[in-house]
């Protein structure tokens, strides 16, 4: 009679513990510092999601973390891991072959392990991942660019800097000018770094050299505001218009407001960290299963649906 | 002699460009003796023994080495035929340990060195000198006699058969030379043979036993030392009869000139306190290492010091820096030429004015009067030099030490201090440094000479202070200043507080 | 007086390799403008060379302060950070002020307060440099991130951007022109004078010379060392402010990238320049054409495609290698 007394404490307090279990979860999030506009946007993205979880979710604690490089940040999940005790992670990697080992390291300690935007070498290491589309983005811009221009044209174009990242982009742009656009001709593809100075550089260089430019797409928002100042210096009135991306708010309200030369942009928004988030949250507070794999993609916007993704108090 | 010589030159000449130093040099040395080769500078010393010691080829003519013809491409070539070339600046690396030293460029052992083995090797060479130094201690913390006895032992560790050394004595006092020269007897004992290079001819008439004169790149004379007095080898040098090396003395005035009242720089000098009068010349003797340098440098600020009261011409000055001293009329020149007297990278002419730029700039500087002065200083000074436009490093140390003497000057100072005025500089330079002092003592200016060569103190100071271990020990003056009672204070023998007879490897 | 014939003949007269090797980098300049005519006669158009010397004057005035600081036996590897910094701050203080005071007293305004803060840099590098006694490598590049990491604060890392009108009203001096000359460029000769002035021909000048050559020889030649060497990052921060007041118009914002490496190029400019890394002796006009050629070479490339985009790098590598090679002729003599 003890015993079975005894049993059903036991049976009690560890039904208690699930039950705990299950209202009381840690979502550890780490991602790159803001060392420029888009990781800014990254990082405000994630502290105001973290504010909007955690009051969504009473038992959810969220802890956000910023890392200048890889290594810092292999050092910092190891201490969510040990330290915070992370049920979930939410990982935007500052790169992807040498942090693959140490997120399936957390994996196979039972963390469920959500990657953002730059996927790990080993595919198994990472349970969901959420990411932009890049190729995506080449493709929406090289539609955007062969459809505005009529099928005929010359383009330049300024890329970021060399990575995977910049490389799907250009691949994207060109598949759809070459299949679609045959009359469209590309003049030059120089590195710009992301940045709005070399994005000036550039593009006063393209003005010297070349006397007739139709468009250029800057594949970039930081480089198109260099682009922008570069063609006013020139006082050149051949380019048409200019195309950015990823969604800067500037560059947004530029295209709400009808500037002559910034007829569209196309999002690679920073708020894919807030879908990774939310979706991970519901999925580890409801029980409930996540996509292996969720593409957010780079959407046109013109003036008729730009007032959609103007956030004004993003930095980015 | 059935022995060849253990060096010998043959007709050899030495061209730089178009300009040639050396014009048929014919000299042998014999083995197993001491061999002094003199002549002003410019004579081809250096030249005659850069070729043997490998680092320049002879334009013609050749060089034999025991008796067989050898072309040395490299100072590496010359050690390996038992020839060494021992620096008048030392070619040791501060930071390693003496027996590194020794060893550097040849370590012992395989993969990994062999530390004990070197220790044991440096040590035996070391004391084949009789010379207790620590093979591990680092050569930072050594003296300059002990720098230039491990630069010995490391010739001796390589073989050497033939030791060629640079002015071996110009940093050293009278005593750490008598131990020095004891070495090189002993050295010639063991069968080598020593080419010696001065411009001491005392020292070289109690050494050498062969004497070679140089002068113009031509072989004056070469024969026994005991043929020649120091007087008659320096007549031989400069091609004429010598005056008296130094000028008569002047009598000092009654002024004050200078007053120094409880002078302290901690780790050197204690309670130091002097007056120097106008027109006098004041001497500062003592053994390298006294702390006559650092008490200076003290003086003007360049060193943590206290200080009671100093006057100058009467009146209480401040000196925090060596501008304060210069603007109250008091000079230094560095016995460290190439440290901090000269900046050897640059022209003659910023050198000249860097002290008394003030008076150039306008606000620009007038380069034009800068020009001026240079070419009023180069005749008022004697400072040779094919052209007025080079760096400083290109003039031989004679005419830099007049440069660096003529900078001080320019800024019109009533009292000046000179540490080691005639440190690397030959005999008629010396000659012209030793009429300048004697010029301005007798205009009224007050000189201080701190010098390591007694008979330069004796010969141009009126009043002697000896410096021993941060304190001035004696004052002599008139009659009493000869080499022995110097000596006798400087090292303690006589009005001192201890009786610690100091040797040359206490002098650090 | 005795005469000593043999002392003449050793003060040899520069050799002519000697004297080419010092004109190396105008060489290596000449040669690269022939090079991009010839691959793209746009090259030689008056609104590209007005281009790139737009472009070498930003790194051209910060490497005239880089000049000074090195000649001294210094370095500064904080000028990428602190043009960022004084680029955000200015923007952020010509915003808070409040339009009463007028656009133009705005700008004026955000001018004093870019010179004081690069001024204050200087000074603060300088002191602790000599008073506290740290390798100047080491406080600059304590200050390189502490400056970077500020700017990012203030930015919360996305860019710092210049209201509209101010934008507009400011823009004139990166954009306009005296005498058809764009404004930049006549600030970079005037400053490039102004430098040369002060170096060759001022007590300071020759002092910061006499420093970098031998600090001991300047000490005890009486030469206020100290001084001497705080004003050098004194007027590297009056430098970079100068700098940076041409920046800030040209895009109107400041970023977390802003100066980002700009150091390193100031210092390459001065050392193909030919002044020593180790200090105590070196020239403006050196460092002038240092920065022109590293511009030049970036514009070359931009206006041709024979090398591929990502051998860009190593082409500026080889440039620079070969021109330091070319000035190295100088110390044969």
């Amino acid at each position: 009679m003890q015993q079975l007394k005894n049993l059903a404490l036991l049976s009690l307090t560890l039904l208690a513990s699930a039950a705990l279990a299950q209202t009381k979860q840690v979502m550890g999030v780490s991602i790159p510092s803001a060392d420029h506009g888009w990781t800014a946007g990254i990082v405000y993205w994630a502290n105001q999601t973290k504010a909007e979880l955690e009051k969504q979710y009473p038992g959810l604690t969220v802890i956000v973390k910023t890392a200048k490089d890889s290594n810092e940040q292999a050092n910092q999940i190891q201490d969510l891991s040990a330290v915070n005790k992370i049920n979930a992670l939410v990982i935007l990697p500052q790169e992807s072959a040498p942090l693959t080992r140490p997120v399936g390291n957390l994996q196979k300690k039972g963390v469920f392990t959500v990657v953002v935007d730059r996927a790990l070498t080993d595919p198994t290491a990472q349970n969901a991942y959420v990411a932009g589309d890049n190729p995506g983005l080449g493709k929406v811009s090289g539609e955007y660019v062969g459809k505005t221009l009529g099928g005929k044209g010359n383009v330049v174009v300024l890329r970021g800097i060399a990575t995977v990242i910049d490389n799907q982009r250009v691949d994207g742009f060109e598949s759809v000018l070459k299949a679609k656009y045959p009359n469209v001709k590309i003049l030059d593809k120089q590195y710009a770094n992301w940045n709005r100075d070399d994005g000036f550089k550039v593009m006063q260089d393209y003005l010297t050299r070349f006397p007739k430019i139709d468009a250029v797409w800057a594949q970039d928002d930081d480089i198109a505001v260099g682009v922008l100042k570069a063609i006013q210096q020139a006082g050149r009135s051949d380019i048409k218009f200019v195309l950015g991306g990823a969604g800067m708010k500037e560059m947004i309200k530029k295209v709400q407001d009808g500037d002559p030369l910034i007829t569209a942009d196309v999002t690679y928004p920073p708020t894919m960290i807030r879908d990774a988030m939310r979706l991970t949250a519901k999925s580890i507070m409801t029980k409930t299963a996540m996509p292996k794999s969720t593409i957010i993609p780079s959407t046109l916007v013109t003036k008729s649906n730009a007032a959609k993704f103007y956030y004004p108090d993003s930095p980015f | 002699m059935s022995q060849p010589p253990a060096a010998e030159f043959i007709n050899v000449t030495k061209a730089f460009g178009p300009v040639e130093v050396l014009h048929g040099v014919s000299v042998a040395i014999a083995a197993g003796e001491v061999h002094a080769l003199i002549g002003e500078n410019g004579a081809g010393k250096s030249t005659l023994m850069k070729i043997l010691g490998g680092y320049q080829p002879p334009t013609t003519g050749e060089v034999q080495v025991s008796g067989q013809p050898v072309h040395f491409r490299s100072s590496r070539d010359a050690e390996a035929r038992g020839v060494v070339l021992i620096h008048q600046e030392f070619n040791l690396a501060d930071d390693l340990s003496v027996a590194q030293n020794v060893f550097l460029g040849r370590e012992l052992g395989g993969l990994l060195l062999n530390d004990a083995a070197m220790n044991a090797e440096a040590h035996a060479a070391l004391s084949r000198l009789s010379v207790p130094i620590d093979p591990r201690s680092k050569v930072r913390d050594l003296s300059v006699p002990q720098k230039q006895l491990v630069e010995i032992a490391k010739a001796l560790a390589r073989d050497a058969r033939v030791l060629i050394m640079d002015e071996p004595t110009a940093s050293l006092t009278v005593r750490e030379t008598e131990v020095l020269f004891d070495l090189i007897r002993n050295l010639r004992a063991q069968g080598v043979t020593i080419l010696y290079i001065s411009h001491k001819l005392e020292e070289v008439k109690a050494l050498a036993d062969t004497v070679t004169v140089l002068r113009d790149g031509l072989v004056v004379s070469s024969g026994p030392a005991s043929e020649l007095t120091p007087h008659e080898m320096a007549n031989r040098m400069v091609g004429r009869e010598l005056e008296d090396m130094f000028p008569p003395k002047g009598q000092p005035g009654e002024r004050e000139l200078l007053h120094v009242e409880q002078l302290s720089v901690p780790g050197w000098a204690q309670d130091i306190r002097f007056t120097l009068h106008a027109g006098e010349v004041l001497g500062f003797a003592g053994l390298v290492g006294s702390g006559r340098t650092e008490l200076f440098e003290g003086l003007l600020g360049l060193r943590p010091r206290t200080l009671g009261q100093v006057r100058l011409a009467g009146k209480a000055v401040r000196l925090r820096s060596p501008g304060d001293a210069a603007r109250a009329g008091l000079v230094y020149l560095s016995e460290d030429r190439k440290g901090k007297g000269l900046l050897v990278d640059f022209k003659l002419r910023p050198n000249l004015t860097l002290t008394t730029l003030q008076h150039y700039a306008r606000p620009l500087l007038d380069i034009g009067a800068e020009q001026r002065a240079l070419e009023r200083a180069a005749k008022d000074y004697g400072i040779r030099s094919g052209r007025l436009d080079v760096e400083a490093r290109l003039l031989s140390g004679g005419n830099q030490q007049k440069l660096a003497l003529a900078r001080i000057l320019e800024a019109d100072p009533q009292v000046i201090v000179l540490d080691e005025p005639t440190r690397g500089v030959d005999v008629g330079a010396k000659r012209e440094i030793y009429l300048l002092i004697d010029r301005l003592a007798q205009s009224g200016k007050g000189v201080i000479v701190i010098s390591s060569e007694l008979n330069e103190l004796l010969g141009l100071s009126q009043r002697l202070l000896v410096v021993r271990e941060g304190r001035i020990v004696g004052e002599l003056s008139g009659a009493e200043m000869s080499e022995q009672e110097v000596i006798q204070y400087a090292t303690g023998l006589k009005a001192a507080p201890s009786h610690t007879t100091p040797s040359i490897l206490e002098s650090a | 007086m005795t005469t000593q014939p043999g002392e003449a003949q050793v003060t040899p007269r520069p050799s002519a390799l000697a004297r080419l090797g010092s004109l190396g980098p105008l060489l290596g300049l000449g040669a690269l403008m022939i090079v991009a005519t010839l691959l793209n006669p746009d090259f030689l158009t008056l609104s590209n060379l007005s281009n790139v010397l737009t472009r070498a004057a930003f790194i051209g005035i910060i490497a005239v302060g880089a000049t000074f600081v090195i000649i001294s036996g210094g370095i500064d590897l904080s000028v990428g950070s602190m043009a960022a910094l004084i680029a955000g701050s200015m923007i952020l203080i010509m915003n808070a002020v409040s339009p009463g005071v007028g656009t133009f007293g705005i700008i004026a305004l955000g001018m004093l307060c870019a010179l004081l803060i690069g001024a204050g840099a200087g000074l603060l590098h300088g002191t602790v440099i000599t008073r506290g006694r740290i390798e100047p490598f080491i406080v600059t590049l304590g200050t390189l991130g502490i400056f970077r990491s500020v700017l990012t604060y203030l930015s919360q890392g996305g860019s710092i951007s210049l209201g509209n009108d101010l934008s507009d009203a400011y823009s004139p001096v990166f954009y306009g022109k005296l005498l058809g000359i764009p404004i930049p460029i006549l600030v970079f000769a005037a400053v490039a004078l102004l430098g040369g002035l002060i170096l060759n021909r001022t007590r300071y000048g020759r002092y910061v010379q006499a420093t970098g050559s031998n600090e001991q020889v300047a000490r005890y030649a009486a030469v206020n060392v100290t001084q001497v060497k705080i004003i050098t990052y004194v007027i590297q921060g009056l430098c970079v402010a100068l700098a940076t007041l041409l920046y800030v118009p040209r895009l109107g914002s400041a970023s977390p990238s802003t100066g980002l490496l700009w150091e390193l190029e100031a210092i390459a400019a001065v050392i193909i320049g030919g002044t020593a890394l180790k200090g105590g002796s070196g020239r403006i006009w050196g460092t002038v054409v240092g920065a022109i050629l590293l511009v030049t070479i970036e514009n070359v490339l931009n206006l041709t495609s024979i090398i591929s985009v990502y051998l860009n790098a190593a082409v500026q590598g080889v440039v620079i290698i070969i021109v330091a090679f070319m000035q190295r002729g100088k110390k044969v003599g």
